[in-house]
């Protein structure tokens, strides 16, 4: 055991209510991936927040190298060789790759910066680890997926050998994923451990040698890569059996009901965000709009649901155009939305679940009486009856949102725009941040909501997330709709092609 | 079982101000001992001028009366998220609207009466109109148009009344307005108290403006948590990008509660106009607009919160005469009091709020 990287052993964390973590006990090897999965809250996070020094242990003892060691704060983590790629980066944007990198470890004589050793430093770091960058690029003007590499250049400078990878995949294109893995490998050859959390299965089995499940704070098993299975892995996250495929009864579509012509619309920055988009969406089917993120797909979301400005195009519901409908009328049409981001957009969290279950349609009878009474005991009625549908965990329908679990928030922002009756539904991205259970949940909504004869217009960054439940897909790239398929044509090397604008390559 | 658990939420809710207030007491009794009096002599004189009789304790009363209105009036405010720093103004404008209302229109009582009511709401609500356009069309922030409003307001009634509406030489060297017809004068409620029992003497004033101040409360508790209007406000409140995708029309509701706001805020100065003065002066108390910022804040923006923070800064202010007249603390002492208790009762506040939170997910879980 004397050459073990890093063990923690019967780490334990309370937080007011809640057991983060229980007697929980994680090795990582030298020249290993090490996954940990769990679904959200089931302390993944806590554990490496400990790790790195963001969070005092209540009790357990962290072993480097074999050596019992208290790290207080993350510099104290960094100085011990252990390094954190966040999900979100931590870059200087106006500043070069070199500049970031370097930065807070300057080398200087005489205060005068020396750039020279670094650089070389850096290069080498580059080469080993199947990192290339250019160096004097501004981090502003990179796209995410090299936004990570600068991350995880930074912490190889600082010399680490424990990495650690919070849901590194999210932002990247499975091209960038394949790159990523190969990292993965030559760091592996030069003996640094890697801790890998992520959500997506496939990925634990295609990079991780050892696969630790966590759930409710608890280690439920560690095992080896070799005879782990992904419904073997989601069964012991949530703790019974998962389905894993989604289940598509065939449902003819309807008129068309959402048309969205030629929309071009210039950014703040002066460039063009949406560059001629046009798509429909008819009754009964599922439209998923592919692509990387910032490729225009949060602005095509936003000329749907809210008014914006825009340099040409129209929006059409049932062949009426609605660009100048404002929110309201446009969710009194029957447009339901699932936003993207849910923490700001979502809930009125000091307000009571029955309250955040009729926002939206809180203006209108029966929650109102005579245009401008509110009636409290309907509003009451129709939440518990949404809370049964929907299966929410809440104490009653009169808890404040703030007290639900993440997974039952999210559940009941898909409740209260699906119990709408909406005859289009636009879903941003709905399982993200989401656990597999409630995952499972939102996809069979949709379906349902397919199955009724609703249109739904998904957008999301995952690409399985859109095969398994898109009956057309339209891959965005650069502000427009680069590629559009049948499901049946499509397939996630195809997708992750015309993601990079690859339609040369893709042709043929 | 449910119910009995959310009421100790609440009642946790409720000691938080209480506490704040021991702690400030307990601050302002150090402080008189270092000014060289004994804890007992201050606790004395304070009382002596705040309970001791029903003369003092109805004056609480009437004093907390202007000072409830502009808790209230910022309060709604607040619960938009819109900062109406502008009561100050507003109620100068207001009560000078009233005041014109009230000299130039010959009515019988019972119409003139609601008549000069109305229209302070409606001098308040005008005044309050133009930095809330500018804040909904131009993006220009309230704190900053407020602010300016209130000193041009005051600049405006000071010339007014000593130019244009001035009714010097009528009966007074002050410069003032003409009288108000006596149509439009509040008279005194004092005698209903005394014939239920409570003796409060004739020179107190609970006047009209405790019916007014009545009203007030009620109709701001209705349209905050009956009315649809009140929900949609709360909601503004608390997320403006909730409200605005869920579809409600932030800046209606931050315009209507603009002038919701001003129009409570036009009456603040009535009881010294219309009961005390029977005229109108720029000389009219000052600085009730801002005491109703931190009574609104005591008061958790809530309009019964309010009654009582509103009783207690009045409590505050006749406790400050009493210290200056019977004791050798200065009255400004009252001043610093008054700011570390809106200090304690805010962090005692955020306290209970977080212990609270942790204890609802604790229990949700």
């Amino acid at each position: 055991m004397s050459d073990t990287l890093l063990a923690m052993e019967g780490i334990t964390k309370v937080f007011p209510g809640v057991l983060a973590n229980d007697e929980v006990s994680f090795d990582l090897q030298p020249g290993e991936v090490h996954a940990l999965v769990g679904e959200n809250g089931a302390g993944k996070t806590t554990l490496m927040k400990i790790l790195y020094g963001l969070q005092k242990p209540d009790s357990g003892t962290i072993y480097l190298r074999g050596q019992a060691t208290s790290i207080r704060n993350p510099r104290d983590a960094i100085a011990q060789g252990i390094g954190m790629v966040h999900q979100h980066f931590m870059l200087v944007p106006p500043f070069s790759i070199l500049e970031n990198i370097v930065l807070g470890e300057e080398t200087h004589t005489a205060g005068i910066l020396r750039m020279e050793e670094p650089t070389e430093k850096i290069e080498r770091i580059m080469r080993e680890n199947g990192l290339p960058v250019d160096l004097s690029v501004t981090v502003a003007e990179l796209p995410v997926g090299l936004q990570q590499r600068v991350e995880i250049l930074k912490i190889l400078y600082r010399g680490a050998e424990i990495l650690v990878f919070d849901e590194p995949t999210a932002v990247l294109t499975p091209g960038e994923v394949d790159d990523l893995f190969e990292t993965f490998r030559m760091m592996k050859d030069q003996g640094k451990g890697i801790v890998f959390i992520t959500h997506k299965l496939d990925e634990v089995l295609a990079v991780a040698d050892r696969i630790t499940v966590i759930r409710r704070g608890k280690v439920i098993e560690t095992l080896p890569r070799k005879g782990a299975t992904k419904a073997k892995i989601a069964e012991l996250m949530v703790g019974k059996p998962v389905l894993l495929e989604v289940k598509k009864e065939t449902v003819e579509a309807g008129a068309t009901i959402l048309e969205v012509r030629n929309l071009r619309q210039t950014g703040e920055r002066g460039t063009a965000v949406l560059a001629g988009v046009g798509l429909s969406v008819k009754a009964g089917e599922i439209y998923g709009i592919a692509g990387v993120e910032g490729n225009g797909q949060t602005e095509l979301v936003k000329a749907v649901t809210e008014p914006v400005k825009l340099d040409e195009g129209d929006v059409l519901l049932q062949g009426q155009s609605i660009l100048s409908w404002d929110v309201r009328t446009r969710r009194d049409a029957g447009i339901a939305h699932i936003p993207e981001d849910r923490q700001r957009f979502g809930l009125l969290l000091p307000f009571s679940l029955a309250d955040n279950l009729t926002l939206g349609r809180h203006h209108r009878p029966p929650f109102v009486k005579g245009s401008q009474w509110i009636d409290s005991a309907k509003i009451r009625e129709s939440a518990r009856k949404t809370i049964a549908a929907f299966d929410i965990r809440t104490p009653s329908e009169t808890t404040p949102a703030h007290a639900l679990s993440g997974g039952n928030q999210q559940k009941a922002i898909v409740a209260r725009e699906m119990s709408f009756e909406p005859i289009l539904l636009v879903a941003s991205q709905p399982t993200r941040g989401v656990d597999i259970g409630a995952q499972e949940f939102i996809y069979s909504q949709l379906l349902e909501a397919r199955q009724n004869g609703k249109a739904v217009l998904l957008v999301s960054a995952d690409l399985d997330e859109i095969l398994s439940l898109a009956d057309r897909i339209g891959v965005m790239f650069k502000g427009h709709i680069i590629k559009e398929l049948d499901r049946a044509e499509a397939t996630r090397e195809k997708i992750g092609l015309y993601m990079t604008g690859g339609e040369q390559d893709a042709a043929h | 079982m449910l119910r009995i658990r959310f009421d100790k939420f609440r009642l946790m809710e409720l000691l938080a101000p209480v506490l704040g207030f021991l702690a400030a007491l307990v601050v302002l009794l150090i402080i008189t001992m270092i000014v060289g009096e004994t804890p007992g002599n201050t606790i004395r004189a304070i009382l002596k001028f705040t309970v001791s009789n029903a003369s003092r304790l109805a004056s609480v009363f009437s004093v907390a009366i202007p000072l409830f209105l502009s808790g209230l009036a910022v309060a709604i405010a607040f619960r938009a998220g819109v900062f109406n720093i502008g009561v100050e103004g507003q109620y100068f404008i207001g009560g000078l609207v009233g005041a014109l209302a009230g000299i130039y229109l010959p009515l019988p009582k019972v119409i003139h009466l609601p008549v000069v009511v109305l229209a302070a709401m409606a001098g308040g609500a005008l005044w309050a109109a133009i930095p809330a356009v500018l804040k909904i069309t131009k993006g220009i922030h309230e704190v900053i148009s407020t602010i300016m409003f209130n000193n041009i307001a005051l600049a405006l009634v000071n010339f007014l009344v000593n130019g244009p509406l001035s009714g010097r030489g009528e009966q007074s060297l002050e410069p003032q307005t003409r009288r108000i017809l006596s149509t439009a004068l509040f008279g005194k409620l004092n005698h209903w108290f005394q014939a239920i029992g409570l003796n409060v003497p004739n020179h107190v004033y609970l006047d009209y403006t405790l019916i007014v101040a009545i009203i007030m409360g009620i109709l701001a508790y209705v349209l905050l948590f009956r009315l649809r209007f009140g929900f949609e406000i709360r909601a503004v409140g608390t997320s403006i990008d909730v409200s605005h995708y869920a579809g409600i029309r932030v800046k209606t509701v931050q315009l209507g509660v603009f002038l919701i706001s001003g129009a409570v805020a036009g009456l603040i100065g009535m009881q010294e106009i219309f009961a005390i003065r029977g005229y109108y002066t720029f000389q009219i108390a000052s600085g009730l607009g801002f005491d109703g910022i931190a009574i609104a804040l005591i008061g958790r923006n809530s309009p019964i919160g309010v009654i009582f923070s509103a009783i207690l800064f009045a409590f505050l202010k006749q406790a400050g005469y009493g210290l200056q007249l019977y004791t050798s603390v200065p009255n400004s002492i009252i001043y610093i009091i008054t700011g570390l208790m809106i200090i304690f009762i805010v962090i005692i506040n955020e306290i209970v709020t977080r212990y609270i939170r942790a204890l609802r997910k604790k229990e949700a879980a």
